[in-house]
């Protein structure tokens, strides 16, 4: 990996110099050249979801190139988009790839540029007293189940089914969902409806739906503190949010029939096995794969292939392409899985597409 | 020119000289010209206002029509929008509140204004209820999120599920979020203006009826219940109805422990919704021209709805003691 990443930058280097976008400067510690991209500052707004990934590494960015600064504004996918369109942004964030509607109001579909910058995997995050972290095991269907509010205590057959040895009390479940429109949600009421034709032709999938059950609360941190603080508690969760805070959460059972516990490593896996994954083809969730975390989603960036102001937007795609890429290490600090290699090609070869005045303002070769 | 005397004309003379007079009253004219379009300034804020929440909010207004109050679907995934349930969850939470607060904000109102033997006690009283009305609402909410919610859930809920069982209202599970919890939150948060509102009203009730009952023999209690609180009647509902403005539009505290459920349910237990919430959780994500729609429907009415029962109080306070006691 790291080999292709200095073949990259090498490539980079020269094919930049080549064309003049970028000036080329060599790093002294390393001795290996580097792309310095031009003084710019940068803004973008949009989902909060992959925000503390974004401010990490646009910190580490900006430490490494003082010229560039980024201000990145969490406010969530659908203000983000509209910025977006009304070019008040350089980019913007979502947690799912503008609609059809929302790139023809942006101009089109052509006029767009969509990379995926990161993974999310969520958790099933519970509150059962004598049922520690990893005990339960969740399948497609009882989580369906208990979503749609067909499980309703916790020693029902369905659930005791899959967990034998775990004496689970005879207990009401809470559910405990988003209230707040959120990628997050998204990703989970996909999953739901890639596994459960009732929960497609019931509530179905969006950034907040219809919830047959539970009780909403406001942001990953509400539902976290909520399912914490209430017996017989469960809900969806970034894992993030698991980690950070200690919380139990259950095995899924993925669709290989492996029971695996969310983590930043099975989100990868699940995302390989999408190698074609577009912006308008970007579900990834109950993915194949013995290690496939089953709830897992990308989070996507845009700005616009035309850019007018052509230092502007020099330093853009060379951010861009430095998140993609060397920048993923910064995920993990933030439990955000890293891109897998085709998905890093995939969008290195959109940013390449991104042009000023006719000219392409990224030209490295793509990664093998 | 008239003609007349020496003194005559001292006297008719100006006070100022002509040209200064002229600039004078120049400059009152730009005054009263800059107080003016300062007022207009207001109304049109006002109106802009309104009419910014119009006209996103059309979509839904054309397509859902006066039907958006009587629907109790709020359902994203298929652009199906009603605002009966935030609309109910609202209006319960509110009266809640105001059951709540309004015996014991009363009873303090009365203890300032009336009570003179613990005299001694009223500072800090007073003191409290400022404070009360300085915490920001999100700290209130995160209080509630953290140590009411657990209280209601285990103690509050059950006692009241064995002691009144029999009325719907105090049927069912309860997980301590709720309307119950939301409205212990607005009593909380509305207390300091009933208070503050009801003892300017009862300071406001003239001293000689005071003295006339007490001269006919009434007792302290006999006053306050039969001359008192009659008088002050019309103040104290509309100091009620600023309360219930304020309790309408809380919006942080009260989505913190609602449990933001689109539903209508007997039950005082149950997770709900209400119109501030709503906008609160759901304004960032959405897209599209018929939910951003509804979301701004359900501000218009929010809005209309609270300034209509703002109206009516300031109207009550006005007519009771001549004066705003809200601004004093």
């Amino acid at each position: 990996m790291k080999r292709v990443l200095i073949a990259l930058s090498l490539g980079a280097t020269v094919l930049l110099a080549a064309c003049g976008g970028s000036s080329v400067a060599t790093n002294p510690s390393t001795g290996a050249p580097a792309i310095t991209p031009p003084a710019a500052q940068l803004t973008g707004a949009g989902a909060t979801f992959p925000a503390p990934f974004y401010s990490a590494a646009f910190y580490a960015y900006n430490q490494k190139y003082s010229q560039v600064t980024v201000n990145y504004q969490s406010v969530g996918s659908g203000a983000g988009i509209q910025q977006l369109t009304k070019k008040t942004v350089d980019f913007g964030a979502s947690d799912v790839p503008m609609s059809a509607t929302e790139l023809a109001a942006a101009g089109g579909a052509d006029t767009v540029v969509q990379i995926a910058t990161t993974l999310g995997t969520e958790s099933l995050a519970y509150n059962l007293q004598g049922v520690s972290n990893g005990q339960l095991k969740l399948t497609a269907d009882t989580i369906a189940g208990i979503f749609l509010g067909k499980i309703k205590k916790w020693n029902d057959p369905a659930l005791t089914a899959d967990n034998g040895g775990v004496s689970l009390p005879d207990q009401a479940i809470t559910v405990v969902h988003r209230s707040d429109g959120s990628g997050t949600t998204y990703i989970f009421t996909d999953y739901l409806s890639n596994v459960s034709a009732d929960w497609k032709s019931g509530p179905g999938k969006g950034k907040s739906v219809n919830w047959p059950v539970g009780q909403g609360a406001k942001g990953n941190e509400a539902v976290a503190t909520t399912i914490k603080q209430t017996p017989g508690a469960i809900g969806y969760v970034e894992l993030a949010y698991v980690l950070q805070t200690n919380m139990t959460q259950a095995a899924l059972k993925n669709k290989d029939g492996n029971f695996v516990i969310p983590s930043e490593a099975g989100a990868t896996a699940a995302a390989k096995q999408f190698p074609d994954v577009t912006p308008s083809q970007f579900s990834i969730v109950n993915a194949p794969g013995k290690d496939s975390a089953p709830i897992t989603g990308f989070s996507w960036l845009m700005l616009y292939k035309d850019q007018a102001d052509k230092t502007k937007g020099t330093a853009l795609v060379d951010l861009l392409d430095w998140l993609v890429s060397d920048g993923q290490q910064y995920g993990s600090n933030t439990h955000y899985a890293k891109l897998p290699s085709n998905i890093v090609k995939n969008d290195i070869i959109s940013l390449k597409t991104v042009t000023s005045a006719g000219s392409a303002l990224l030209t490295v070769p793509s990664p093998s | 020119m008239s003609r007349g005397t020496a003194a005559e004309r001292v006297v008719r003379a100006p006070l100022v000289a002509p040209g200064r007079q002229r600039r004078f009253l120049s400059g009152d004219r730009i005054f009263q010209g800059l107080a003016l379009a300062s007022a207009a300034m207001i109304l049109l804020i006002a109106l802009i206002f309104v009419v910014a929440l119009f006209i996103p909010a059309l979509p839904a207004i054309r397509r859902f029509g006066l039907a958006f109050f009587v629907t109790r679907t709020w359902d994203p995934v298929r652009q199906n929008f009603g605002a009966l349930p935030a609309l109910y969850g609202t209006l319960v939470t509110s009266a809640i509140g105001l059951v709540i607060a309004f015996p014991v904000g009363l009873g303090s109102a009365l203890f300032l204004a009336e009570e003179a033997r613990l005299g001694f006690l009223r500072g800090p009283l007073s003191f409290a209820v400022e404070l009360l009305a300085g915490i920001p609402s999100v700290v209130i909410g995160l209080w509630a999120f953290f140590i009411l919610t657990p209280l209601m859930r285990d103690n509050v809920d059950p006692f009241l599920r064995s002691t009144f069982g029999f009325v719907p209202l105090f049927q069912g599970t309860a997980n301590g979020y709720g309307y119950l919890t939301a409205g212990v939150v607005l009593a909380i948060m509305v207390l300091p203006i009933m208070i503050a509102l009801s003892r300017d009203v009862l300071r406001a009730v003239p001293r000689a009826l005071r003295e006339a009952s007490l001269a006919l023999g009434a007792t302290k209690a006999e006053t306050i219940w039969s001359v008192i609180l009659p008088y002050a009647r019309v103040g104290i509902t509309g100091a009620v109805l600023l309360s219930l403005g304020r309790a309408l539009g809380e919006t942080i505290a009260v989505t913190m422990v609602i449990g933001n459920r689109p539903v209508i349910s007997a039950s005082l237990f149950s997770s709900g919704y209400t119109l501030p919430s709503v906008l609160a959780n759901e304004f960032t994500e959405a897209v599209g021209p018929l939910y951003q729609g509804s979301l701004f429907y359900l501000g218009l009415v929010l809005v209309l709805i609270t300034i209509a029962v703002n109206v009516l109080a300031r109207l009550l306070i006005w007519r009771f003691s001549g004066s705003d006691p809200a601004s004093a």
